[in-house]
């Protein structure tokens, strides 16, 4: 039988970011991977490390702290995926969101974060590839970008190298308790006996967690992405339109309709020179079947704010499930009832901005030194209670 | 020019990417046509995996000693053939 310190369960850029930071206090951290490292939602995703359009208050102090981490991260790890302080920027295209978008961007800066309004003119000058009917972008420098297939790939082969054991193509079966204390995890490769045991299943969490009968709620929501052809750079930086954020914000108290489907602008190009146009928010399960409707309006929404998209080829959509709580965070928090099982899920359309803070929350559980408690508080599992 | 030995080939073109690489990518452990995707971009270009596909099953089986599957674990995802961002945009709902 195999003995580990810790297992955790799920090999997303959740999942490896966790062993990164637990092969510091344990022995053996393993990781159990159903499939291949970074192949679930962390692969199926943009690219963005984005502030600027984080609520201001905790989200945003969240994000700057996982932010900030990442300022060393590559030299930390020693393997390079490819980040860039590329900044963003939030598209305007009505006058009826400029409004809404001053404030917004008023907000931020008393919140501290970095970002400014831009004209059209200054707008064009930062991003010749907008459309001249544009009112106005906000920008910031602060925003970031990642590789997030090569990120999951350097969580996982930094953790290898200091020791921990990462198991793909190894499904969790069951997860064994006695006197309400987690005993060992059942995997269809064996048995592996443990005190800890991390549920960062991402989308999937809430199957893990009822193998201790624990209840989650975690939904996916499912987002779309097309993918183009590789041309030469043509878009700087991450961008986001205002009228999903405004959508977002203004459903809350003046009942304005989110558009079809969710859809928002994002928009980025990777090094190898594809672009990544998204991007959809739905509800359907984990349903990958995809209606023509979402991708000619998602085609439809980019072509606006970036005309010369149209005849850029599209080779491939990709579909992904964000693991959506409901209130934008994640969960990550013992379980009271089950003493030795954790939950690190539930990361939305964050995942990857947040996985570096998301390591060290989850080793402070286990090693309880007293540090970030402000930053653990508001994201336990007893605020969906 | 860079030098290429007379055993090492291209596998996938539109990625550029080298047997030897694949072989590399085998021997510390991938086990799957997606690891190898994931690690080297193998399947990811212009044409989708069209031409290489095949190519890439073949080193698999040939490595982990798996019959090459029937159905592969490399999907192909919509639009099957490369079509331009305006035509999807206009013609998306008779896909
Ligand atoms: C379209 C889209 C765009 C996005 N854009 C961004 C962005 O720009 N910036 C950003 O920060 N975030 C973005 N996100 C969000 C981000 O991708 C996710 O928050 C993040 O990838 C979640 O990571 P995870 O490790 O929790 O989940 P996953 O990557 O899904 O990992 C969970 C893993 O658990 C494994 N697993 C499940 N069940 C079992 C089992 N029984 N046994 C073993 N293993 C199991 C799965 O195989 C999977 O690999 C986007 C998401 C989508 C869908
Ligand atoms: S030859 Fe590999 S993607 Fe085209």
């Amino acid at each position: 039988m195999e003995i580990a310190d810790a297992v955790i369960i799920g090999g997303g850029v959740i999942g490896t970011s966790i062993a990164y930071r637990l092969a510091d206090i344990c022995d053996k951290v393993v990781v159990v991977e159903k499939g291949e490292v970074g192949a679930q939602t962390s692969g199926s995703c943009d690219k963005a490390i984005i502030l600027q359009s984080k609520k201001p208050g905790f989200p945003s102090k969240l994000a700057q702290a996982s932010r900030a981490i990442y300022e060393n991260l590559e030299d930390e790890l020693g393997i390079p995926f490819e980040f860039k302080k590329a900044g963003g920027m939030i598209v305007i295209q009505s006058p009826e969101h400029l409004q809404f978008m001053k404030q917004f961007v008023e907000d931020q800066n008393k919140a501290g974060i970095d970002v400014k309004l831009l004209d059209r003119k200054e707008a064009l000058e930062k991003q010749p590839c907008f459309s001249p009917h544009i009112v106005g972008s906000t920008y910031s420098r602060e925003d970031a970008e990642v590789n997030p297939l090569l990120l999951s790939q350097a969580f996982a082969k930094a953790s290898r190298q200091k020791g921990a054991d990462i198991k793909t193509h190894t499904k969790v079966l069951d997860i064994t308790c006695e006197h309400g204390r987690v005993k060992g995890v059942q995997t269809d490769k064996g048995y592996i006996a443990t005190e800890w045991v991390i549920n960062a299943a991402g989308p999937f969490a809430p199957a893990i967690a009822e193998m201790v009968g624990v209840e989650l709620t975690i939904k996916p929501r499912r987002g779309v992405i097309l993918i183009t052809e590789k041309i030469k750079p043509i878009v700087h930086g991450n961008i986001l339109c205002a009228q999903y954020i405004a959508a977002k914000h203004l459903t809350d108290n003046k009942g304005t309709e989110v558009p079809p489907f969710g859809i928002g602008l994002s928009l980025g190009q990777t090094k190898s020179g594809n672009l990544l146009i998204g991007g959809s928010r739905e509800f359907v399960g984990f349903d990958k079947s995809i209606n023509a409707n979402i991708l000619s309006s998602i085609a439809a929404h980019a072509s606006q704010i970036v005309p010369s998209l149209k005849t850029v080829q599209i080779i491939r959509s990709m579909v992904g499930f964000r693991p959506y709580t409901g209130d934008g965070l994640p969960i990550i928090d013992k379980v009271p009832e089950v003493e030795g099982f954790l939950i690190a899920a539930g990361h939305e359309g964050d995942g990857i901005a947040l996985a570096p803070i998301t390591g060290y929350l989850v080793r402070e559980l286990i090693e309880r030194s007293g540090r970030h408690k402000e930053l653990l508080e508001p994201l336990k599992l007893e605020r969906f209670k | 020019m860079e030098e290429i030995t007379v055993q090492d080939t291209i596998i996938c073109r539109c990625e550029e990417v080298m047997l030897s690489e694949i072989i590399n990518q085998l021997e510390s452990g991938s086990e799957t046509t997606k690891e190898l995707k994931l690690k080297t971009r193998a399947g990811m270009g212009m044409c989708q995996g069209r031409t290489c596909r095949p190519l890439l099953e073949q080193a698999v089986s040939f490595h982990t000693s798996n019959a090459i599957p029937c159905v592969s674990d490399l999907t192909y995802n919509t639009p099957i053939r490369p079509l331009a961002l305006g035509e999807l945009a206009r013609y998306g709902k008779d896909l």
